[in-house]
């Protein structure tokens, strides 16, 4: 994703702060004029000014934790979608998806992971892209795509596949176009996260290849380089499992396990809702959608190596 | 246009209103009422059912085909097509046109 980010906000895998960072790594070819793109503004003034001269606004989404309202998504026509982080930050995303409007609402810069995690997923979903809550590498030509419930090991299985030589192209999140008849999967925020037991099993070699890391909550995260974008390939459903085949390509999808792959609960128009059906139908038409089991002897460089083989047949 | 009887049914036409999307997979056919947001599953007999339906200029042509199709009697077949077009019809996921309509 092409981000132009204010100097004030720091965030790794934003770029450079003040500057207009692409996240794709330096390429021969410039990134394609379809790839989502969004300007990121501090300016808590400008973000009050337009969401309270505007019209009844309409709660869209609210993630809470028993009582306490984690998170609330709230829509006005014409302005935009404004993200509420309570004592954390409110972010205004703008009816097109192209700017954001960010308020931090505490002095903890943590508040900016507000952006990759809800800010930006819905940006993109507002310029016409479909994001689905999954880690996506480049391995090759093509792009694989590994979704599930939190906890399912996305992100070491992504870590572990980088060290096979797949390129990171999202850690939680994958834009999708559809483009020339087919999909395209676009590279993200470059920040992957390991849980810091993971993080701390990982050989000294694995985590030389992934970079230096930061302490962020109880993870540790690492900003690598991210691929180009690439067109789908495959898709990968993980699930925890105490038996079967770890990997078993899937003849007959549950179109519901796919749609509810989203990232994007929020933005319910016609058009963005027949959007979400047309990827659904495009990634079961594949042929290209796998269960892969993590079962209890599995770890992520195993079951890494289960999906490269698959993938590149050696 | 809402039949009051069976035989008003029978006679009409039903398609699916603009709003209404559907996109079939191996195992189902996924239903979206683009204006209530809700998805909707059928499976693969309902869903072939709904494009029979689609193609017949009435309900009750549709009828006998299915009857062969499935090896069922004509009067089961016309009942289940019948609470077929109920249930959609409740879900606003087809409408009843006057037959007579292209």
């Amino acid at each position: 994703m092409a981000i132009e980010v204010d100097s004030a906000i720091e965030l790794p895998g934003l770029g450079d702060a003040g500057t207009a960072a692409a996240i794709a790594p330096p390429s021969p070819s410039p990134p394609p004029a379809s790839a989502p793109s969004a300007r990121v503004r501090l300016d808590p003034d400008e973000l009050e000014r337009r969401w309270s001269g505007g019209q009844e606004a309409e709660l869209m989404r609210e993630l809470r934790d028993d009582e306490q309202v984690l998170l609330s998504v709230e829509h006005q026509p014409g302005c935009g979608y404004l993200l509420h982080a309570p004592g954390f930050a409110r972010i205004l995303v703008s009816a097109d998806g192209g700017e954001l409007l960010c308020a931090p609402l505490t002095d903890d810069p943590d508040w900016t992971m507000l952006l990759p995690a809800q800010a930006l997923p819905l940006a993109a979903t507002l310029q016409g892209f479909e994001v689905v809550h999954a880690a996506g590498l480049a391995l090759g030509r093509r792009a694989a795509l590994f979704a599930g419930p939190p906890g399912a090991g996305k992100s070491s299985l992504a870590a572990a596949l980088m060290r096979l030589g797949a390129e990171l192209l999202s850690d939680d999140a994958v834009a999708l176009s559809f483009e020339d008849g087919g999909l395209i999967a676009h590279p993200g925020v470059a920040l992957l996260h390991l849980r810091s037991a993971e993080h701390g099993r990982l050989p000294a070699a694995a985590r030389a290849h992934l970079g230096s890391s930061t302490r962020f909550q109880s993870k540790r995260r690492y900003a690598p380089a991210t691929a180009t974008a690439r067109p789908f390939g495959s898709l990968f459903l993980l699930e925890h499992a105490a038996g079967g085949a770890p990997l078993e390509r899937l003849e007959r999808v549950d179109p519901f396990e796919l749609l509810r792959q989203t990232y994007n609960l929020s933005v319910r128009t016609p058009e963005r809702l027949a959007r979400h059906l047309d990827l659904a139908a495009a990634l079961a038409s594949s042929g290209n959608v796998y269960r892969l089991r993590v079962l209890a002897h599995m770890d992520a460089t195993r079951l890494a190596e289960v999906v490269y083989t698959e993938l590149t047949g050696t | 246009m809402t039949p009051t009887s069976t035989d008003d049914l029978l006679s009409a036409r039903v398609r699916m209103p603009q709003h209404v999307l559907h996109r079939s997979f191996v195992a189902e056919t996924v239903v979206l009422n683009l204006r209530t947001g809700k998805y909707h599953g059928l499976n693969p007999t309902a869903g072939h059912m709904l494009d029979a339906l689609a193609a017949a200029p009435t309900v009750g042509a549709a009828v006998p085909e299915l009857a062969r199709e499935y090896g069922i009697e004509t009067a089961k077949a016309e009942d289940d097509v019948l609470a077929l077009c109920k249930g959609l019809i409740e879900r606003g996921l087809i409408e009843v046109v006057d037959a007579d309509s292209a």
